[in-house]
């Protein structure tokens, strides 16, 4: 039996590093505009928390109000479980800060010895009651167990900041970046000659070294005996996923995929929803959404309703995937 | 002399009235001040007051064909719905355009063959792709985990390693 009758290929990840800091995978028999968008969303669109609003209660350091804000707000925080706050747009309280949409952190610190003092992000202190445990401490990776250092302090200086954090996206601000950078390539042979290298000397591959190990990945350098395919595509991509600390690597790979999910499924739901709309329904509870992923002839493979997407997941919650309205249930999303 | 010098200046600053007189609670956020006059970055993904995500308009020029318009997204979905597209045999034609790059919208352009509406074309292609990112997913999940293990044993056995020197 040929392969072929199995039908198309489906896309299957290779891992090839794998810790705290670092994803670092190939998919194979995929296509590139998904494969791209899953980059992206993973750069802009996966919610983290990160600090947005400082209360400055006193600050006599050398350095402006303003200007520890914006430190305290690049400061990376503990993103897991973020999905159990509300988007601070949504909800009802007041001056949009209370425990079911932000984390409330307190920095305060006064310096009395005669000793330059140096104030990290291991001295927020959370204030209020986050969702979860781990949801809003500063992320600590270095062996001293420090975190980046905020601000130095003389004798006599002192600062106190309440600082309220909140779920958000990289597309609006980079300190929601989930990562601190996705490498993404294909076809590193150029067997494709997408690229077209530029080269000064006689030779472009003496000015351009070409990378062994990922080629040998990628089914070997260019054959140059056979004819060139002029119908091949890219099929496997190389990500390099590698974490700011927040949320694991594997946490904005998963979260990626379903907000990217989410979005689609907000499409689906818009489109299918306006006729529901002509019925007289508003479309927000459509009957054909329920039916649509289980059902109808995607049942086999269970797809995004699986238990490994859905249930397996700390990250997918208590909701639906497909009523959710992704990030926080902003409408219409 | 050093010392001396630090000394006095945090006398100054003990000493500076001013010190103590900034109003308390004062508020900084993120991005004020400089960006007074922006529009808010939120803009590029949250609708407007009253407006559609999705705006459908069929063109009655050409057959069996829709513009979509999409708000409040951008290349993420429009690339991937419109090249997606363009792998189904019913369709004709699937392009899309981002009109002008300081508003988040797109257009989405497709002309099916007359087998199925654009419409459903569309829907058609979201849920392929909802699959694909699923089995992705689960691929990815079990793949880390094995990964991890193997990391992790490695970890430990060269800190064994050390340990019987
Ligand atoms: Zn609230």
């Amino acid at each position: 039996m040929d392969i072929d009758d199995f039908g198309p290929k489906e896309p299957t990840c290779r891992m090839l590093e794998a810790n705290d800091k670092r994803a670092y995978f190939i998919v194979r028999d995929w296509n590139l505009e998904t494969a791209n968008s899953l980059r992206r969303v993973m750069l802009a669109e996966v919610p983290t928390l990160a600090i947005d609003t400082v209360e400055v209660i006193d600050n006599t350091s050398v350095l402006a109000d303003e200007f520890i804000a914006h430190r305290l707000g690049l400061t990376p925080l503990i993103a897991e479980d973020v999905d159990k706050l509300v988007d601070f747009r949504d909800c009802d309280c007041e001056d949009s800060r209370c425990d079911n949409c932000s984390v409330t952190l307190r920095l305060k610190a006064k310096c009395t010895g005669n000793d330059v003092m140096k104030v990290y992000a291991r001295d927020l202190v959370i204030e209020s009651m986050p969702p979860s445990d781990k949801l809003g401490q500063p992320v600590i990776t270095d062996a001293d167990g420090l975190g980046s250092c905020i601000v130095k302090l003389r004798k006599g200086q002192a600062i106190d900041m309440r600082c309220i954090a909140k779920k958000g996206i990289a597309k609006e601000h980079a300190k929601w970046a989930p990562s601190a950078a996705i490498g993404f390539e294909y076809d590193p042979a150029n067997k494709l000659h997408h690229l077209d290298l530029w080269y000064e000397g006689d030779d472009p591959k003496k000015e351009w070294p070409a990378d062994e190990v990922r080629i040998d990945l990628d089914g070997g350098p260019e054959k140059t005996d056979e004819p060139f395919n002029y119908d091949a595509v890219p099929e496997r991509f190389f990500f390099d996923v590698e974490t700011v600390g927040g949320l694991s690597p594997d946490a904005i790979v998963n979260n990626g995929i379903k907000v990217l999910q989410q979005k689609l499924a907000s499409v689906i739901k818009e489109l299918t929803g306006v006729d529901e709309a002509n019925a007289g329904l508003d479309g927000a509870q459509s009957p054909a959404m329920d039916g649509g992923f289980g059902n109808d002839g995607y049942g086999n493979d269970g797809g995004y309703t699986t238990p490994g997407y859905g249930g397996g997941n700390a990250y997918a919650g208590g909701t639906t995937p497909y009523g959710a309205t992704p990030y926080g249930g902003a409408p219409g999303w | 002399m050093e010392g001396s010098k630090i000394l006095r200046t945090a006398k100054l600053i003990n000493d500076n009235p001013n010190a103590q007189k900034r109003v308390p609670y004062h508020y900084v956020s993120h991005k004020t001040a400089a960006e007074e006059n922006l529009p808010g970055r939120f803009e590029l993904f949250i609708l407007d007051e009253g407006q559609q995500k999705i705006e459908v308009r069929e063109e009655t020029k050409v057959p069996n064909t829709t513009v979509f318009t999409f708000n409040k997204e951008d290349h993420t979905l429009g690339n991937l719905i419109s090249q997606r597209l363009l792998k189904y045999d019913f369709i004709t034609f699937s392009a899309y355009k981002v009109p002008h790059p300081l508003f988040a919208t797109f257009e989405l352009r497709v002309t099916t063959d007359g087998s199925i509406t654009p419409k459903d074309a569309v829907v058609r292609c979201c849920k392929d792709v909802i699959q694909d990112l699923s089995k992705v997913s689960l691929s990815f999940q079990g793949e880390w985990l094995n990964q991890k293990i193997i990391e992790e044993g490695q970890r430990d056995a060269e800190v064994r390693d050390q340990g019987n020197y």
